[in-house]
């Protein structure tokens, strides 16, 4: 690879990491600011009968996405905001996906056809459409653990490695 | 004369963890950041004040929403044995009764809206919905109650419903189960549940309805009636 092709990767890296960070500041507000109806909608994902559990999950995860979300935009511990993100974005894409077979089934229709409001914070959206959303997005917080990128971080790893840079 | 061996001197420590691997430090990182996210989360939620309390069970009810029958679009096999309109509302108003209170439909509610007893304080409407929208339009004369944020109207609003004949809670309508949740806290307030009822149709079918609405405080005058 030559070197302007490095900083191509580099640059997109970048790019990608505000992408990333910038969305997840942006839906964790849109459900931090109305923790109300992100309850009412994580309930229906029926996780958990215990109360405690479900206002936890409304009332902490949309903050707890704005802070990784803060990280990755300002370049602080890429790697382990990216690797936090891609375990937040996993699970919840199976349960989104389980959701929408519960309902595809119950409304007798084809299953791009199910449209629901899944808690994402971008209100109802079309199943696939979310699903190739949230594959792009974990792929990309993927491609931060390669470590490239590290223009405009304030602390790219908590730790230095042999022959890295903090 | 014989030299003193020069200190080999310590190798620059650039390295917090020199034995961790790269991956191990990425795990190690991935850990912290959760642990920070989630005291950052826990904070922000406590001290937000549209947070929630966590302890708070905010859906007492007999039956869950995931509890009842899932809807079923009709199909050319499974045609609608009534209109649609018609089986939602029955729908919905098997859903309040399920919860053992009692739904009331728009005429009715229409009725105690002009019923002289309304300016009495006999009878008492409850909007359910936040702050937002209780402030963007309302049915005139109706208390808000955020069941959300109970300790800010609760109080006040419990008066009027304890002294009223009967007490009309809404809030948005259709799947909006808050004017349920909101009834079932009035009553274990101590409002008789004989005098609660609930307005499935909610603020939606309402206002779609050109009836009368009221925006901001509570009796701040009528507001243009919309589609008029």
């Amino acid at each position: 690879m030559n070197n302007a092709d490095g900083k191509a990767i580099d640059f997109a890296t970048v790019a990608g990491r505000w992408f990333l960070g910038a969305f997840f500041v942006y839906s964790g507000l849109e459900k931090g600011l109305d923790p109300a109806s992100f309850l009412k909608l994580v309930r229906q994902y029926d996780l958990t009968q215990t109360s405690f559990l479900l206002n936890s999950i409304a009332g902490t995860l949309p903050w707890f996405e704005v802070f990784c979300g803060a990280l990755l935009l300002a370049g602080v511990a890429v790697r382990g905001a990216a690797l936090t993100v891609a375990g937040i974005l996993i699970p919840f894409t199976a349960v989104v996906w389980h959701r929408a077979l519960v309902l595809q089934g119950a409304h007798g229709i084809p299953f791009c056809a199910v449209k629901f409001d899944c808690g994402c914070g971008m209100g109802e959206e079309f199943i696939c459409h979310k699903l190739l959303e949230n594959a792009g997005l974990i792929l990309l917080a993927l491609w931060m653990l390669a470590g490239r990128g590290r223009s405009f971080s304030l602390r790219f790893s908590l730790f230095a490695h042999p022959g890295g840079t903090t | 004369m014989r030299l003193k061996p020069r200190p080999t001197p310590e190798p620059r420590r650039t390295n917090i963890v020199p034995s961790r691997t790269p991956t191990a430090a990425i795990l190690l990182e991935a850990v912290i950041v959760m642990a920070v996210a989630v005291g950052f989360a826990f904070a922000v939620n406590e001290m937000s004040p549209r947070g929630l309390k966590l302890g708070r069970n905010y859906f007492p009810s007999v039956a869950s929403a995931t509890n009842l029958p899932p809807k079923v679009l009709p199909t050319d096999e499974n045609p609608p044995a009534v209109p649609e309109e018609k089986s939602e509302t029955a729908e919905i108003d098997q859903r309040i009764k399920s919860k053992g209170l009692q739904p009331i439909d728009r005429a009715e509610v229409e009725h105690l809206f002009h019923d002289p007893r309304y300016q009495q304080g006999l009878v008492v409407f409850i909007d359910a919905r936040d702050e937002d929208h209780y402030a963007e339009g309302h049915i005139p004369g109706a208390f808000e109650l955020d069941r959300y944020h109970p300790e800010k109207d609760l109080a006040a609003d419990l008066v009027p419903c304890q002294n009223a004949e009967q007490v009309v809670v809404y809030c948005t309508g259709g799947d909006c189960e808050d004017a349920e949740f909101t009834a079932l806290m009035l009553r274990d307030a101590g409002v008789s549940n004989k005098n609660l009822s609930v307005y499935g149709g909610g603020f939606d079918e309402w206002s779609a309805s050109h009836l009368p609405l009221e925006q901001g405080a509570r009796n701040s005058g009528l507001a243009p009636v919309k589609g008029q």
